[in-house]
C-alpha cells in the first residue's frame, strides 16, 4: 500500500516527462497516467481505511533525516477527490483543446500541477511542503496563461506575484520553525512546540502566506480575474483544488501541529474573516455579468464557509461533537470541489457551445444542452447546501456547532450566505429557460458534458447519500 | 587576521550589504538598479562565505547576483522601447505619485514591521539550546551516502525528493516561459576585442562548470552551480551575437529539458523495482547514481536558465530557414 504512495507523485510526474517529449501521442498518455495515478489514489484509500495511517520513509532515511510520507484518512479522501476531479476535467480537456499546439503545451502542465498536489496532500515535512507549494503555485500560473488573451496573463502575473509572496512567508514561518525546534517533521512538531515568540511568529507568517493562497477575505482580490480567464478545464481544477491545498495547509497546521499554541481568539479572528468572505463573495456573484466570473466569486464565498468551523472546532472540547463538526468541514470542501469542478467544466461547454458566457444572454440554452444546464442545477443544489447535497450534512454540522457552543454569529452569516447562493443559481436557471422545444436527446456532445455531469452528481448525491464513511475515515489521524 | 580587523570587515560587509539594497530600490533607472542589486548579490556571497557556508556563497553568486542579473537585464531591455508611456498624461502622472509615495511608505512600513517581528522570533530561537540531532545524524550518515560533502549528500541522497520537486520546479518554469513568451531579439555582433575574449571565455566557463559538477562530491559545488556556470556561457555567447548558443531544439531540447527529472525518477523508479525504497541508493553506487543525476540535472538547469535568458521557445532551424527564404523572396518581388 505504501507503494501507492509512490505512484501518486511518480506516475503523474512520469506522465509529464513522457507528454512532453511525445507531444503526438499526448493526450492518450495524459489520460493513461490519470487512470493510473487514480487506480493509486483508490488503493491508497482502501488502505488507510484497512490498515490506519501510512507512511514511507524516502530512500529508507529514517525520519528527521530524509523526508517522510504520510496518509492519514484527511490526506487519503483529498487525494482521491483531486484525482477524480483532476481525471474528469482530463477527459474534458481532451476535448476542450482543438489544436495540436495547445495541447502540447496543455498536457505537461497539467500533469505536473497533478504530481504538485498530490505531493502536497502527501508530505510530512514542512520544507517538502514548501516545494510542493512552489511547484503548484508556479504550474497553476503557467496553465491560467493558456486562456492566450491579454486579460488572463495580466490576472496570472498578478496569481505569481501573490503565489510568490504567500510562498516567501510560508518559508520565512518555515524557517523560524527549523530554527526554533530543529525538526520539520510534521509529526514530531506537535510534541515539541510550544507557545511563545517562535511559534507565534512562525504560525502567522505560515498562516497569512496559506490565506493569500487560498484567498480568504480580503485577501481574496486576485481569485476571480485568474479564475475567470483560464481555460475552462484549468479554472475547474483552480477553484475545486488548488485554492483547497492551501486551505488543507492551514488545518494541517491549525488543528495538528500548532494545536497547543492557537487560540480562540485567532480562530474567531478567521471566523470572522471567512463571514466576511461568504457574504462579501455570495453578494458579488449575485452581480456577475459573466457565468465564469459568478463561479469565481462563488469559489470565495464557499471558501469562507470553511473559516467558519474554526471558532466552532476550537470552542468545543475533543470528543464526538468536535469529530462530527471536523467531519462536517471536511464534508463541505469535498462537496464544494465536485460541485466546483463541474460547474466550471459546464460553463466551458456552453462558453464553446453557444460562444459566450454572459447570463443574461442565455436565453434557450436549457434546451439547447438539456444535460450541461441540469449539471449546473445539481451544482447549485450543492452551493446552496439543499439536501440530499454533502454540503447539507456540512452546513448541518455547522449550525450544529453553532448552536452547541452558542455562536449564533455565524448561523445568521450561513442563513444568509445560502439564501444569497439561491439566489445567484436561480438567477442563472432562469436566464437559461428559453420557449424552443426540447430536443429528443439530452446529451448532445458526450465527451464534454458527462464529466460536468458526474462531478456535479457525485456533490449533489452520492456525498450526501453515501457520506458517512467520510466521519470514519477522518477518524484514522496520523 | 585577528579578531579587530574581522570585526571591521564584518562591519563594512553589512554596511555593503544594506547600502546597495537601499540604492537599488531607490534609484527610478531600472537599468542601475538591476547592476546595484548584482553587486548587492556578490557581497551578499561574500557575507556567505564569512558565514562559512560556501556552498551558498557558490549559488549566491552564480544564481543569485550572476543570472537572475542577466534575466532582470533582458527584462529591462525586452520593455523599455515601450517606457516612454508613462509620460503620456502629466495630470494623472501627478496624483499617481502622489498615491505612490503613499504605497511605498506603506509598503516601508510593512516590511519594516515584518523584519521586526522575524529578528526578535529568531532571537528567542537562536538564545535557545541549539539542536544538533540532524546536523550529528546527517555526520554519521555522511559514509552511506556516497559523497563526503554533507551539503549534496543532504540534497541528492537524505533529501533527494525535494531535489526531484525543484527540478520539476524549473521544468514547470520553463514550460510557462514557452507558453507565454516570444524569443527576444538577438544582439549586435560583438567588437573584435570582446569576441576574442569570448572565444577564451566560453571554453574556460564549460571546463569550470565540469570542475564544479565533479568537485561537488567532495567540497562546495554541485548540480546547480554547474549549470548555472555552463548557462553564464550561453548568456556571454548571446550577448556577442550568436544566435546559436549552443541549445538544440526540437526532440533534442526537450529531452535535455527533461532530462533532470526524467534521469532522477528512473533512478528511483528501477530501484523501487529492484526492491529498494524509492531513491534508495545502495551505499555502494550511491556515489556513481548521484554524479549520474546531478550530470542530467545540471543540463536541464543550463537549459532551464538559458531558455528564460532567450525568453521563449527557440524557432527551430528549419522555421528559421524557411523565414529567411520567404524574406529573400519578399525582397526579390
Amino acid at each position: 500500500m505504501t507503494d501507492a504512495m509512490i505512484g501518486l507523485v511518480a506516475l503523474p510526474l512520469t506522465g509529464a516527462v513522457a507528454t512532453l517529449l511525445l507531444p503526438r501521442s499526448a493526450t492518450v498518455v495524459a489520460i493513461g497516467a490519470g487512470l493510473a495515478t487514480t487506480i493509486a489514489a483508490a488503493l491508497l484509500l482502501f488502505g488507510v481505511a484497512n490498515q490506519g495511517a501510512l507512511h514511507y520513509e524516502m530512500g529508507g532515511w529514517s525520519t528527521g533525516l530524509g523526508i517522510t510520507l504520510r496518509a492519514d484518512g484527511l490526506s487519503a479522501l483529498l487525494l482521491m477527490m483531486t484525482s477524480l476531479v483532476a481525471l474528469a476535467a482530463s477527459v474534458y480537456a481532451s476535448a476542450y483543446f482543438s489544436a495540436a499546439s495547445e495541447r502540447a503545451r496543455f498536457w505537461p502542465l497539467w500533469l505536473l500541477l497533478w504530481t504538485s498536489l498530490n505531493a502536497l496532500f502527501l508530505s510530512g515535512d514542512l520544507f517538502n511542503l514548501y516545494v510542493t507549494l512552489e511547484l503548484l503555485g508556479l504550474s497553476a500560473v503557467a496553465l491560467a496563461t493558456l486562456g492566450g488573451k491579454r486579460a488572463a496573463a495580466e490576472a496570472a502575473l498578478r496569481y505569481l506575484l501573490v503565489g510568490l509572496l504567500g510562498s516567501m512567508l510560508f518559508l520565512a514561518g518555515v524557517s523560524l520553525i527549523y530554527a526554533g525546534y530543529g525538526t520539520l517533521d510534521l509529526a514530531t512538531l506537535p510534541r515539541v512546540v510550544e507557545p511563545g515568540p517562535i511559534a507565534w511568529t512562525a504560525l502567522a507568517m505560515m498562516t497569512t502566506g496559506l490565506l493569500l493562497k487560498t484567498a480568504l477575505f480580503p485577501l481574496h482580490f486576485w481569485l476571480p480575474p485568474a479564475h475567470a480567464s483560464a481555460p475552462a478545464p484549468v479554472s475547474a481544477v483552480l477553484s475545486a483544488l488548488v485554492v483547497k491545498a492551501a486551505f488543507y495547509l492551514v488545518l494541517r497546521l491549525w488543528l495538528d501541529v500548532f494545536a497547543n499554541v492557537v487560540t480562540p481568539v485567532a480562530a474567531n479572528l478567521l471566523g470572522l474573516l471567512g463571514a466576511c468572505a461568504v457574504l462579501w463573495g455570495s453578494w458579488r456573484a449575485l452581480q456577475a455579468e459573466r457565468l465564469k466570473l459568478l463561479a469565481a466569486w462563488s469559489t470565495v464565498a464557499q471558501l469562507g464557509y470553511l473559516f467558519l468551523f474554526f471558532p466552532l472546532l476550537l470552542a468545543l472540547p475533543p470528543g464526538p461533537t468536535r469529530d462530527l463538526a471536523a467531519g462536517g468541514l471536511v464534508m463541505l470542501a469535498l462537496t464544494h470541489g465536485f460541485a466546483k469542478a463541474g460547474l466550471f467544466l459546464a460553463i466551458g461547454v456552453i462558453q464553446q457551445r453557444c460562444g459566450h458566457d454572459t447570463i443574461r444572454d442565455l436565453d434557450g440554452t436549457a434546451q439547447h444542452l438539456p444535460a450541461t444546464t441540469f449539471a449546473i442545477a445539481l451544482a447549485g443544489v450543492a452551493l446552496i447546501g439543499l439536501p440530499p447535497s454533502g454540503a447539507f450534512l456540512g452546513k448541518w454540522q455547522l449550525l450544529a456547532g453553532a448552536v452547541e457552543t452558542g455562536q449564533w454569529l455565524w448561523l445568521v452569516v450561513t442563513a444568509t450566505g445560502s439564501l444569497l447562493a439561491a439566489a445567484y443559481i436561480f438567477r442563472v436557471l432562469g436566464h437559461a429557460f428559453g420557449h424552443q422545444p426540447y430536443p429528443n436527446q439530452p446529451v448532445t456532445v458526450a465527451r464534454e458534458e458527462w464529466p460536468a455531469l458526474l462531478l456535479t452528481a457525485m456533490a449533489a448525491l452520492v456525498l450526501g447519500l453515501g457520506g458517512a464513511p467520510v466521519w470514519k475515515l477522518l477518524e484514522i489521524g496520523t | 587576521m585577528n579578531t579587530t580587523n574581522l570585526l571591521v570587515f564584518d562591519g563594512l560587509l553589512l554596511f555593503s550589504i544594506v547600502g546597495l539594497a537601499w540604492a537599488s530600490l531607490a534609484t527610478t533607472d531600472e537599468r542601475r538598479s538591476v547592476i546595484l542589486f548584482m553587486a548587492f548579490g556578490l557581497v551578499l556571497a561574500v557575507a556567505w562565505g564569512r558565514l562559512l557556508a560556501p556552498d551558498v556563497a557558490l549559488a549566491e553568486a552564480a544564481i543569485g547576483a550572476g543570472l537572475s542579473g542577466a534575466l532582470l537585464l533582458a527584462a529591462v531591455r525586452k520593455q523599455s522601447p515601450g517606457s516612454s508611456h508613462t509620460h503620456a498624461n502629466p495630470d494623472r502622472n501627478y496624483s499617481e505619485s502622489g498615491a505612490k509615495v503613499v504605497l511605498q511608505w506603506l509598503v516601508t512600513l510593512l516590511c519594516a514591521a515584518l523584519a521586526g517581528t522575524l529578528a526578535w522570533a529568531l532571537l528567542h530561537a537562536l538564545s535557545s539550546a541549539p539542536h544538533d540531532t540532524l546536523p550529528r545524524a546527517i555526520s554519521d550518515n555522511l559514509v552511506a551516502s556516497g559523497v563526503s560533502n554533507p551539503v549534496t549528500a543532504v540534497l541528492l541522497n537524505f533529501r533527494a525528493y525535494d531535489t526531484l520537486l525543484e527540478l520539476a520546479v524549473l521544468l514547470t518554469a520553463v514550460l510557462g516561459i514557452f507558453s507565454l513568451g516570444q524569443t527576444t531579439p538577438g544582439y549586435q555582433p560583438a567588437g573584435p576585442v570582446f569576441d576574442g575574449l569570448v572565444r577564451w571565455l566560453v571554453p574556460v566557463l564549460i571546463l569550470t562548470a565540469g570542475y564544479l559538477l565533479w568537485v561537488g562530491a567532495h567540497a562546495p559545488g554541485g548540480a546547480f552551480q554547474a549549470g548555472a556556470t555552463l548557462a553564464a556561457a550561453g548568456v556571454v555567447l548571446r550577448l556577442t551575437g550568436r544566435s546559436r548558443i549552443g541549445l538544440p531544439d526540437g526532440f533534442v531540447l526537450r529531452i535535455i529539458m527533461a532530462a533532470g527529472v526524467g534521469v532522477f525518477l528512473l533512478v528511483g523508479l528501477t530501484l523501487l523495482l529492484l526492491g529498494r525504497p524509492f531513491l534508495g541508493y545502495p551505499p555502494a553506487w550511491a556515489g556513481a547514481l548521484i554524479l549520474l543525476i546531478e550530470t542530467a540535472a545540471m543540463l536541464s538547469i543550463a537549459a532551464t536558465l538559458l531558455l528564460a535568458f532567450v525568453g521563449g521557445q527557440p524557432q527551430s532551424t528549419a522555421v528559421n530557414a524557411a523565414a529567411n527564404r520567404q524574406r529573400e523572396e519578399n525582397s526579390r518581388c
